[in-house]
């Protein structure tokens, strides 16, 4: 079974290239996503996410490089079959009500009239739209569009859901909702590939990460492998004395001085070292567990590594 | 299914279009201006001195549908460069091109929806030209097909090439290329009067260019029944199949190089 995307050596110019004076959106791009996975593509803005999507979808041309959509090249009539796609900044024909949109899509999706009948009812309730459908959609407030962005995306039972920033716009209850629909789709076995900010709700049901920064993909990998990496040891003492302070800062420690005790934090191949001088000191070791770094954590150092080494 | 899709839901937004309804109301009130002649000619058609009542009634049926079909090439030829880049604008596009569709199945698509538009136009040039005739007490000579066909035949040919241009540049400077077109097909013309061009740039643009005297329908509402039956139908075909063809030859070149661009609004 192909991968359900796959970039490898992708690079897109903006610009005039000849004069020097081209943006480069992707510089030598490489990643795979696996069928089934729900995958989410950070960056921030600026990074090229939006234009990587667009290439994969079939909107923009890479300059070198290949592509593969579910083993077709971007934007084949075979690949778009089986894909649902928000696109950022989610657009429609205003004049049209929500069943109408949904008919015309169903209409594009060559599905047959009698289940876009059944169908469509169905995802306005999804997205919460029931009451509203005589409506037309330039009267609809920014989370109403959004929810019926990715009601159309699922009108045909995508097997993969392509979806640029889905959940901006939408207020807390809107992007439970929608977290709710991403829920169901991964135990549906259905492939996700998400660009999205709120790194919080992607860390609840990302199976894996990739990270862009400035067109370079700066970090790639299965998410809980990417958080126990950037991820420490933290040992609770009652007391440190200030020698073995200066020791245990020396090898990379942090020590916070609390209330209750003393927090050490330590690299994980440490622990052992640390709790072995710690004890030899004199110091209660009361426990020690391991703290996994947040997604937000481990996105703000790679970005911030990446800017550093520019 | 799906450029049907496409085609209605162009037509459709044409019809909310702000700008398609200043354009009709404008339109309303031209003809509207244009009746008061007619009728004051009508008024004095029993008149003595006033022996060509027919030919005078007919000429200016043809001198106002004349302009209404000119005006109609606008129509065409803005709504063609609007149709694809308004969707691209607003972002639309994408939602659209993610389904299995094609590029050139959505631009026929497109093409469609402008030539719904323009059908809508020329039933509504029809309506009036009969209208103008009864209300100036004549008859219209011609079949009504040929008064539908060659101005819906016109029409594809300047929305073909408005889309082809549209393309690949701003439809404001492809409606303004359009214009010059227009102009440039009127001066060049063997009837037009005028002295400044060369004999050989006049003949040369005429060839190169799209003949729009050819494919007018006006020119039909000012003969007679039996210089009518003159046209043989071989005429009509070779003048129809000319016009076809360009607009077949625009909107291939069109479909290619929007094959080729990117979508990103």
């Amino acid at each position: 079974m192909p991968p359900a995307i796959e970039f490898r050596g992708v690079t897109k110019q903006y610009g005039r290239r000849s004069s020097g004076e081209g943006v480069t959106a992707l510089a030598d791009v490489s990643f795979e996503v696996e069928a089934g996975e729900v995958c989410g593509f950070l960056g921030p803005n600026g990074a090229g996410k939006t234009t990587c999507i667009n290439t994969l979808m079939g909107f923009l041309f890479a300059d070198s490089g290949e592509v593969a959509v579910l083993g077709y090249p971007p934007g084949d009539v075979r690949a778009k079959r089986q894909i649902g796609f928000v696109p950022e900044n989610f657009a429609f024909h205003p004049f049209l009500t929500a069943p109408k949109l949904l008919r015309f899509h169903a209409a594009l999706a060559g599905l047959d009239d009698t289940v876009a009948a059944n169908r469509i009812p169905e995802l306005i309730a999804k997205a919460q739209l029931c009451g509203h459908e005589d409506l037309r959609i330039g009267k609809y407030s920014r989370g109403m569009v959004q929810r019926l962005g990715i009601a159309q995306a699922l009108l045909d039972d995508p097997q993969l859901l392509v979806l640029d920033e889905p959940t901006s716009g939408l207020d807390p209850a809107g992007r439970r909702d929608v977290r709710e629909i991403l829920l169901s789709l991964k135990s549906q076995g259905k492939t996700v590939f998400l660009s999205t900010h709120i790194l919080s709700e992607l860390e609840q049901f990302a199976d894996r990460v990739i990270i862009v920064d400035r067109g370079r993909l700066i970090r790639e990998g299965p998410l809980a492998e990417l958080l126990d990496r950037g991820g420490r040891v933290a040992i609770f003492v009652d007391s440190v004395p200030e020698e073995m302070e200066t020791i245990l800062s020396g090898r990379g420690a942090v020590i916070e001085r609390g209330a209750q005790g003393v927090r050490v934090l330590v690299d994980p191949v440490l622990k052992r070292e640390a709790v072995e001088r710690l004890w030899a000191a004199g110091c209660d070791v009361v426990s020690m567990y391991p703290v996994r770094s947040s997604l937000e954590d481990l996105f703000l150092t790679l970005v911030s590594d990446a800017e550093k080494s520019q | 299914m799906r450029i049907r899709a496409i085609a209605l839901l162009t037509f459709s937004g044409f019809l909310r279009n702000k700008l398609m309804i200043l354009f009709l109301t404008l339109f309303a009130v031209v003809v509207l201006l244009m009746m008061t002649p007619l009728m004051v000619f009508r008024a004095q058609a029993g008149a003595p001195g006033m022996p060509h009542a027919e030919s005078m009634v007919l000429g200016l049926i043809g001198s106002i549908m004349s302009l209404l079909s000119g005006f109609g090439s606008l129509l065409a030829a803005w709504a063609a460069a609007d149709a694809v880049w308004a969707d691209i604008r607003s972002g639309t596009i994408l939602a659209v091109l993610a389904r299995p569709i094609r590029r050139w199945e959505f631009l026929l698509g497109k093409f469609l929806g402008v030539q719904l538009l323009m059908a809508a136009y020329v039933l509504m040039m029809l309506a009036l030209s009969y209208l103008l005739a009864a209300i100036g007490g004549e008859r219209i000579h011609p079949a009504p097909w040929l008064l539908i066909v060659y101005p819906l035949v016109r029409y594809a040919l300047y929305s073909g090439l408005a889309m082809l241009l549209a393309t690949v540049m701003h439809p404001v400077v492809s409606f303004a290329i359009m214009l010059v077109i227009m102009v440039a097909e009127l001066i060049v013309a063997p009837a037009s009067r005028a002295p400044y061009l060369p004999a050989w740039l006049k003949a040369g643009l005429y060839a190169a260019l799209p003949s729009p005297e050819l494919l007018s329908e006006a020119r039909f509402l000012t003969i007679t029944e039996a210089s009518l039956k003159q046209t043989s139908p071989l005429h009509h075909l070779t003048v129809l199949g000319y016009g076809l063809d360009w607009a077949l030859v625009f909107f291939l070149l069109a479909a290619w190089l929007f094959s080729r661009r990117s979508l990103a609004p």
